[in-house]
C-alpha cells in the first residue's frame, strides 16, 4: 500500500506525516494527530460534528480524502482560541447555555465561526442557514443562535464584553439566575474527551460481525481462519464467556454474543481485534458462520398468537410483560354511560439517534481489574452483571462513565461493553469499539413501536364514567426495558383523569425486530398519544371544547391515581389555563371554526423553511417570493 | 468504507489519462467525493476495495469558469458553491444560485462538483434539471492511440437512467457547455424532507425570457428532477406557453400539463400535487425576476380566487 506524504499546517504547527490513502481528513486528524475535537457523528455528511477549515473553507472532514489535505492550511476547533483560551464565540456559547451533551458543539462551533467570518453582521436567519448542515439532538437551536447572536453583537461593539461574563447571582440565590454551565468550556473548546476519543498505548479495535438474519440457528462458527491473518491479536464468540453469559434491564435474556440462536438483524455474533481497524474489519470476512434460518415474526399481535415463533425458550407465549390494573368495574361503568367511543392508536419505533454513537474502551489493569470505559448510563447494574458473565468478583470489575454525547435511555443497556471485557481479558491489551452511524442505528434499542385499543364511556356532560385500555408493545427480540416502559405506560395509560371504572393492559411483546428500550418519558408518549388524540375526538363527539372535557375530568388536589397514589398537589388545571392562552384557542367543538385563525402565525409560531436570506442582502429588494 | 491501495492526484489530463491507462478497470475518478464516500457505507454498497482512485480534482483544465454573453463554459470540477458566490456564473445560470441554496449544505457545497453530480446522475441531482434548460452539452476526453479525443454530447442524452450515462470507462467529463442566459428570471423549487442535506422530491428549475413589453414570455425554458429514471425538459410546456401573454389562466394551464408525466417508484400522487404548485410558483417567480414585477401581483391575486 504506498502511503501518502502529507505536509500541512495544522493549527499552526507544521506537519509532515505519511498516511494510508483510504483515510479521511477527519481519521488522519482525530487518529494521527489527536485533535478529536472533530467527531465522527456520521461519516456521511449529515451531521457536522467533523467540521473543519481547509484553507480558509469549512468542510466536513469525514468527506475529505487524506491526500486532499496535502499542502493545506487546516484549523480545527482546538486550534481557534489561542493557548487554551476561549474566542468570543466560544465565550458566547459558554454564556448562552448552548451545550448539553456537547457532542455536536465543536463542529457548531466551527460552523458558527464560519458564518461569522463570512459575514460578521448575519441576521438570525442567516445564521441558521449558515448553520443549516450542523444537527444538535440535545441542546435544540435556539440557544446556539443566540450564542451565535451574542458573540456578533460583542464583536460589532453592539453589546458589551461583560455581556459574556458570569451574571451576579441575584440576591445571592442562583433560581431564577443564568448560571453558566462548569462543563461548558470543555465542549466549547473540544477538550472534552468522549469515550471514542480516549486512546491508550498498545490498543487495539475492535470490528463485529452481525447477523444478517432475523432468526437463524447457528450451526457452527468456523473463526480459524481470521485468527490465522496477520495483524488479528483476537477473536471472540459465545464460547469465550466464561460465567454465566445474560444481560438486560430486568430480564437478562440477552447474550454477550448470539448464543446457539440469533433473534435480529445486526446481533452480535463474533468480534475481531487488531491494532489496524481496516485489519479487523477485513477478517471480519473470513469467519464462517453457518446458519439454518428459523421461521421468524415481525408483528407483535402475530407474536402473541399460538403457534407464533417462539424467541426465547423461557417465554413460550412470547410475552416479556403483562401489566394488568383494575379498578371498579368497566363494564358497569359503560353500561351507565350516554356514549362509548373505541379507536385505535398506533406509534411507530423511533430512533434516537444522539449523536454519539456507541463507543467504549476496556482494559485489564495492573491490578487485574476488568475495566470498562463508555458512555453507560447505568453503570452501576453493568458492573453487577458484567461481574456474573465474567465470573469475576465484584472488586475486578469497574465501570467509568465517560461523557454521554447524547442518551435519551439509548445508553442503558449494556450492549457491546461485554465485548470489550472479553476481548481485553483475551488480549491482555486495551481495546475500544467505536460504532459506525449506521451499527448505532441497526442494533441498539429503539422507542417501543404501539398498538392500542382505547375504549371510553362518557356522559353527556362529558364525564368520563369507563376507559379499558389495551396496549401492545412490539419489545423486539431482547427484554431490555421492556417491562419498565410497560409498568410506566400502564400507570399513565388513563391520563391524568379522574375515572371510576379503569382496566388497563399492557403487552410488552418478543418479535424478531430490533429490540426496543429506554427512550425519554419510558412508555408515557405512547399511551398518552392514544389518550389525548381519544379525548380530542370524545370532545368532538359530544360537541365539547377540548379543554372544556379535560377540566371536567382533571385530577384536582387529593386526587387518587388509578395505581392508588395520592396527589397532594395537581397542577393540571394551571397547565390547561396556560396553554389555552398561549395557543390563542378558538373556544368551541373541534368541529366549529371562527372566521379568523387566530392560532396561524403571530407570536410564538414558526414561519415555514425558506432559505436564500443572503440573497436578500445582496440584492436588497423582493427576493422571498411567498406566492401560489 | 472506502478502501484503496492508492490514491493519485494528478495535475494535468495528461497524467490522468496516463493513470487511467495504468490502472485500466482497477481505478474509480474521484472528484469531490461526497458521493462516492457516502455511498461506500453499510447499507448502501458496504465496504468498497478499489485499488486506484484518481483525484480529478487538482487539474487546472476542470476548474475553468467562463462566461461570455452567449455561452457558458464550465471545468467538471466547479464546486457547487461557485454558482452562489461568483456574480459572473450567478448572472449567467439564473436559476443556480437557488439551487445551489438548496443544494446539500455550505460545506459540502464546496466539496461537491458538478461534474460529479451530472455523472453520479442521480434522479434527483439538484445541479442536472437547471443545465438541462440551458442546452447544456458535456465534453468528454479520452487518450486513445496517443492523442487526447474530446467529443461532446448533450446533457440529455448524456445520462440514460439512474446512476449511469454514456461516459465510456476510459473518459473524464471535462466541461459543461451551455447557454448563457443573462437577462432571464430564473427560479429553482426544490422540496425534501427538511431545509438543508436533502435529497429532492422534485425539483423544478424554470427560465423566463419576458417580450420587450414584459407582458409576454419571450422564451420560457423548464426541466424536472425527481419525477423519474432521468431529469428531463418540459418541452411540451414550453411550446405551449411560447410566445404568448402571460395570464393566470394560462400558468395554471401549463401547470398541469407535465402532472401526468409523473412516473416515480413511490409516492406518485404526492408528486403531482408538488409538480403542479411548484410549475405555478416557480413560473410566477421567474417571471418576476425577470422583470415582470407590475405583473406578479395580478398573478398572484387570480391564482389565489382561484385556490381560495
Ligand atoms: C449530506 C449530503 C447532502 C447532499 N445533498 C445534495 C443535494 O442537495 N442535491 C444534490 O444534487 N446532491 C446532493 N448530494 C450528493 C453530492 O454531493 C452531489 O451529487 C455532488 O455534486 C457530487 O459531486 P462530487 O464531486 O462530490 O462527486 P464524487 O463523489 O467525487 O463522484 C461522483 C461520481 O462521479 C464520478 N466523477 C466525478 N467527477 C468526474 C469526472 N470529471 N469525470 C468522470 N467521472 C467523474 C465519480 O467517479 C463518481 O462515480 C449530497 C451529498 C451528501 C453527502
Ligand atoms: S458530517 Fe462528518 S461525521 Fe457527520
Ligand atoms: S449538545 Fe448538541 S448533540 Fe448534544
Amino acid at each position: 500500500m504506498p502511503e501518502l506524504r502529507i505536509e500541512a499546517t495544522v493549527n499552526g504547527r507544521k506537519v509532515a506525516r505519511a498516511a494510508k490513502p483510504h483515510l479521511r481528513l477527519l481519521d488522519f486528524l482525530r487518529d494521527d494527530l489527536g485533535y478529536t475535537g472533530a467527531k465522527e457523528g456520521c461519516g456521511a455528511g449529515e451531521c457536522g460534528t467533523c467540521s473543519v477549515f481547509v484553507d480558509g473553507v469549512l468542510l466536513k472532514s469525514c468527506l475529505v480524502p487524506v491526500a486532499k489535505a496535502q499542502g493545506t492550511t487546516i484549523e480545527t476547533v482546538e486550534g481557534l482560541g489561542h493557548a487554551g483560551g476561549l474566542t468570543v464565540l466560544q465565550q458566547a456559547f459558554h454564556k448562552a447555555g448552548a451545550s448539553q451533551c456537547g457532542y455536536c458543539i465543536p463542529g457548531m462551533v466551527m460552523a458558527a465561526t464560519a458564518a461569522l467570518r463570512a459575514n460578521p453582521l448575519a441576521s438570525r436567519e442567516e445564521i441558521k442557514e449558515r448553520l443549516g448542515g450542523n444537527i444538535c439532538r440535545c441542546t435544540g437551536y435556539q440557544k446556539i443562535f443566540d450564542a451565535v447572536e451574542l458573540a456578533r453583537d460583542v464583536r460589532n461593539g453592539r453589546r458589551p464584553a461583560s455581556a459574556l461574563a458570569e451574571e451576579d447571582p441575584v440576591d445571592g440565590a442562583f433560581i431564577g439566575a443564568s448560571v453558566r454551565r462548569l462543563d461548558a468550556p470543555s465542549k466549547v473548546s473540544g477538550a472534552l474527551k468522549y469515550a471514542g476519543d480516549m486512546v491508550m498505548p498498545h490498543m487495539l479495535h475492535l470490528a463485529v460481525l452481525r447477523s444478517p438474519h432475523a432468526h437463524a440457528r447457528i450451526v457452527s462458527i468456523d473463526t480459524s481462519e481470521a485468527e490465522a491473518v496477520s495483524g488479528v491479536e483476537g477473536v471472540i464468540t459465545a464460547v469465550d464467556v466464561p460465567g454465566i453469559d445474560g444481560f438486560g434491564v430486568f430480564v437478562h435474556d440477552q447474550p454477550i454474543m448470539a448464543r446457539g440462536k440469533v433473534r435480529y438483524v445486526g446481533e452480535q455474533v463474533a468480534a475481531v481485534a487488531s491494532e489496524d481497524p481496516l485489519v479487523a474489519r477485513r477478517a471480519l470476512a473470513r469467519i464462517k458462520v453457518v446458519y439454518e434460518t428459523l421461521p421468524a415474526v415481525f408483528d407483535a399481535h402475530e407474536a402473541m398468537r399460538p403457534g407464533a415463533p417462539v424467541l426465547h425458550d423461557y417465554a413460550p407465549d412470547n410475552i416479556v410483560k403483562h401489566i394488568p390494573i383494575r379498578v371498579g368495574d368497566v363494564e358497569k361503568g359503560f353500561a351507565e354511560s350516554d356514549l362509548i367511543v373505541e379507536e385505535i392508536y398506533s406509534t411507530q419505533q423511533v430512533e434516537h439517534a444522539y449523536l454519539e454513537p456507541e463507543a467504549g474502551l476496556a482494559y485489564v489493569d495492573h491490578d487485574g481489574v476488568v475495566t470498562i470505559v463508555s458512555p453507560s448510563q447505568n453503570i452501576t447494574h453493568h458492573r453487577h452483571m458484567l461481574s456474573r458473565i465474567i465470573a469475576q468478583p465484584i472488586s475486578k470489575v469497574r465501570f467509568i462513565m465517560s461523557p454521554v454525547g447524547g442518551g435519551f435511555g439509548g445508553k442503558e443497556d449494556m450492549v457491546y461493553q461485554g465485548m470489550l471485557a472479553l476481548m481485553a481479558m483475551k488480549t491482555r491489551r486495551p481495546v475500544r469499539l467505536v460504532f459506525t452511524r449506521e451499527e448505532s442505528i441497526i442494533t441498539t434499542a429503539k422507542r417501543h413501536p404501539s398498538h392500542t385499543t382505547y375504549k371510553m364511556g362518557l356522559m353527556r356532560d362529558g364525564r368520563i364514567r369507563a376507559a379499558a385500555i389495551k396496549l401492545v408493545s412490539d419489545g423486539g427480540a431482547y427484554g431490555m426495558s421492556t417491562e419498565g416502559v410497560m409498568r410506566k405506560a400502564a400507570i399513565l395509560a388513563a391520563g391524568p383523569y379522574s375515572i371510576p371504572n379503569v382496566k388497563i393492559d399492557t403487552y410488552g411483546v418478543y418479535t424478531n425486530n430490533t429490540p426496543s428500550g429506554a427512550f425519554r418519558s419510558f412508555g408515557a408518549l405512547q399511551s398518552q398519544f392514544a389518550t389525548e388524540t381519544h379525548l380530542d375526538i370524545c370532545a368532538e363527539k359530544l360537541g365539547l371544547d377540548p379543554f372544556a372535557i379535560r377540566r371536567i375530568n382533571a385530577m384536582r388536589d387529593g386526587a387518587v391515581t388509578h395505581t392508588k397514589q395520592t396527589l397532594k398537589s395537581v397542577s393540571m388545571l394551571r397547565a390547561l389555563d396556560a396553554t389555552e392562552q398561549v395557543s390563542r384557542w378558538e373556544t368551541g367543538a373541534p368541529t366549529s371554526r371562527g372566521d379568523v385563525r387566530r392560532d396561524l402565525a403571530g407570536e410564538g409560531t414558526r414561519p415555514p423553511c425558506t432559505l436564500g436570506t443572503r440573497f436578500a442582502n445582496s440584492a436588497g429588494k423582493d427576493s422571498e417570493s411567498e406566492v401560489a | 468504507m472506502l478502501i484503496c491501495d492508492e490514491y493519485l492526484t494528478p495535475t494535468s489530463l495528461e497524467e490522468a489519462f496516463a493513470a487511467m491507462a495504468c490502472h485500466r478497470g482497477e481505478c474509480r475518478i474521484v472528484a469531490g467525493a461526497t458521493d462516492l464516500l457516502p455511498w461506500a457505507r453499510e447499507g448502501r454498497a458496504g465496504d468498497v476495495e478499489i485499488p486506484t482512485l484518481i483525484d480529478v480534482s487538482k487539474i487546472p483544465e476542470l476548474h475553468e469558469r467562463r462566461a461570455d454573453g452567449k455561452r457558458v463554459r464550465l471545468g467538471a470540477a466547479t464546486p457547487i458553491q461557485r454558482f452562489l458566490d461568483d456574480p459572473a456564473l450567478a448572472a449567467a445560470l439564473p436559476a443556480m444560485p437557488r439551487c445551489a441554496v438548496w443544494f446539500a449544505d455550505d460545506q459540502i457545497r464546496e466539496s461537491a462538483t458538478i461534474g460529479g453530480n451530472i455523472v453520479n446522475a442521480s434522479p434527483a441531482g439538484d445541479g442536472i434539471p437547471p443545465l438541462m434548460a440551458h442546452d447544456a452539452v458535456v465534453e468528454l476526453a479520452a487518450r486513445r492511440n496517443g492523442s487526447i479525443v474530446r467529443r461532446k454530447v448533450p446533457l440529455v442524452q448524456f445520462i440514460t437512467g439512474p446512476g449511469t450515462t454514456t461516459l465510456a470507462p476510459d473518459e473524464l467529463l471535462v466541461a459543461i457547455e451551455c447557454d448563457a442566459l443573462a437577462g432571464y428570471g430564473g427560479s429553482f423549487e426544490k422540496v425534501g424532507h427538511r431545509r438543508s442535506l436533502v435529497i429532492s422530491i422534485v425539483c423544478l428549475a424554470v427560465l423566463v425570457q419576458l417580450d420587450g413589453a414584459g407582458r409576454g414570455f419571450e422564451d420560457v425554458r423548464l426541466a424536472i428532477g425527481g419525477i423519474g429514471p432521468v431529469p428531463r425538459r418540459l418541452t411540451a410546456v414550453e411550446s405551449f406557453l411560447g410566445q404568448g401573454a402571460v395570464t393566470a389562466a394560462r400558468l395554471e394551464q401549463a401547470a398541469a400539463m407535465p402532472v401526468e408525466l409523473v412516473a416515480s417508484r413511490t409516492r406518485q400522487a404526492y408528486r403531482r400535487d408538488i409538480v403542479r404548485g411548484f410549475m405555478l410558483r416557480g413560473l410566477i417567480d421567474a417571471v418576476r425576476a425577470a422583470g415582470g414585477g407590475t405583473l406578479t401581483p395580478d398573478l398572484a391575486r387570480d391564482l389565489e380566487a382561484v385556490y381560495a
